[in-house]
């Protein structure tokens, strides 16, 4: 008796037509059903870019990812880690123009970045909300950890600003390198500090390669009145430093929308 | 400009079009009956589709797909949503039986009848030779798979399948 072969033949009630319709119909189904669990699409891929090779992802929506590739094992480590939130589908030609916009930023081009900045891969809704306060910094204007924190509802939480800023999914686009520690010295970088000089430089900052602190030139604005002062004014002394951004120079600041301090005049020549 | 031939996993629309197909044909035999096998179809791809960014990259599509499949109609089988159906394709003649309580039956009398029979007698198994049987026989899977799905050694899988095999023929 040969029992392997009835087995072989157990389900042959179902003809390859029947099969076909079937399949077809569970098909459409399972279409239906996967429409409201899919998780968004993404075109993903490597672009050089004048700060380095980074992974990029965009959707729909705007861009999602843009990590600094720094060595060989982070590519595949990353498109694990995003897996759960997209489906990435490799397209060179919608994230070459990433690169593209970086290179005109950086030569000077102050609108050349897209505003379209999705943050799905934000870690926990605490650092999506940093990280939309931080959207709110100008170009040429940085705030230190404990400013951020503030802005965000969290007054003590420099330390978690500052987890937040390594996480930042999409560095340059959300400006985590216009974070610096409160008394003036220019913290780290995700990608190195030597790509924050370089972005700080081209958003207007005197910074010199090596250079750890904020230049001299840089002003203060105050958040609240709107009023931007040298750093050695006497009011800085007592001003609530978590409400000050530090702006490159008083042109930035105008820029921004601050008036001049009419104490320490910071528009006049002398420093 | 940029790079190609980057470490992505393989597309999901790409995985359901190439085991679509077996694994249709695999909740049929198992399950016996159209509706429910659309039902676990249509599960096992909803499950799987969650659950397949946690997938290790690495790790073969075949078995994981056929362990959620087999979780699936264990699940059903378990809660009792609907009972055994049997098919009977032809009617229920009695058989004839020897004094030992073994039936006899030869292939070309009636191949139907067989079939239907030999369902009977495999839902008699233990669960793990059954599923393993299921797994051999009905997907095709081989005893790598077959522990991959199981989560058990190949041994493990192998002397299931044959412990199984033997079982059947004893009682055939």
């Amino acid at each position: 008796m040969e029992i392997e072969k009835l087995i072989g033949t157990a389900g042959g009630e179902f003809k390859d037509e029947a099969l076909d319709a079937l399949l077809r119909r569970a098909r459409r189904r399972v279409d239906s059903a996967l429409k409201h669990v899919r998780r968004p699409q993404a075109a993903v891929g490597v672009v050089q870019s004048p700060l380095g090779e980074l992974l990029v992802a965009v959707t729909g929506r705007g861009i999602v990812l843009n990590h600094y590739l720094l060595n060989g094992r982070d590519l595949a480590a990353t498109i694990e880690s995003v897996r759960p939130q997209l489906d990435l589908v490799e397209d060179p030609s919608t994230v070459k123009q990433i690169g593209e916009e970086i290179r005109r930023y950086l030569a000077g081009e102050a609108k050349a970045l897209r505003q379209n900045i999705e943050l799905i891969l934000a870690a926990s809704p605490f650092q999506q909300k940093v990280l939309r306060k931080l959207q709110e910094v100008p170009r040429g204007a940085v705030v230190s950890y404990q400013g951020l924190g503030s802005a965000a509802g969290a007054p003590k939480g420099a330390r978690a600003v500052g987890n937040a800023m390594h996480h930042n999914p999409v560095p340059i686009y959300v400006p985590c390198h216009r974070v610096i520690a409160s008394d003036g010295g220019l913290g780290g970088y995700g990608g190195g500090a030597g790509r924050k000089l370089q972005l700080l430089r081209s958003e207007g900052f005197a910074l010199g390669n090596g250079d750890v602190k904020l230049p001299h030139s840089s002003v203060w604005g105050h958040r609240g009145s709107k009023i931007y002062c040298r750093a050695n004014c006497r009011t800085t002394a007592r001003v609530d430093r978590s409400r000050v951004w530090f702006f490159a120079g008083p042109d930035h600041a105008r820029h921004a929308g601050f008036r001049p301090c009419k104490i320490c005049r910071p528009d006049s020549a002398e420093l | 400009m940029a790079r190609s031939n980057l470490p992505l996993p393989v597309p999901f629309e790409e995985i359901m079009s190439r085991h679509e197909r077996g694994v249709m044909r695999f909740l049929l035999r198992v399950s016996k009956d159209r509706e429910d096998a659309a039902d676990l179809f249509q599960e096992t791809w909803l499950r799987a589709y969650r659950a397949y960014p946690r997938l290790d990259p690495e790790r073969d599509v075949r078995p994981w797909l056929y362990a959620i499949a087999l979780n699936l109609c264990r699940n059903r089988a378990r809660d009792g949503v609907r009972r055994e159906q049997v098919i009977t394709a032809v009617g229920n003649e009695k058989l004839p039986v020897d004094g030992s309580g073994k039936v006899y039956r030869t292939i070309t009398e009636n191949d139907g009848y067989a079939v239907v029979h030999l369902h009977q007698l495999m839902s008699a198994l233990p669960a793990k030779q059954r599923e393993a049987l299921h797994l051999r026989y009905f997907a095709g899977l081989d005893y790598a798979e077959i522990a991959a799905a199981m989560d058990c050694s190949q041994q493990s899988a192998r002397a299931n399948v044959s412990q199984a095999m033997r079982k059947l023929k004893s009682i055939w």
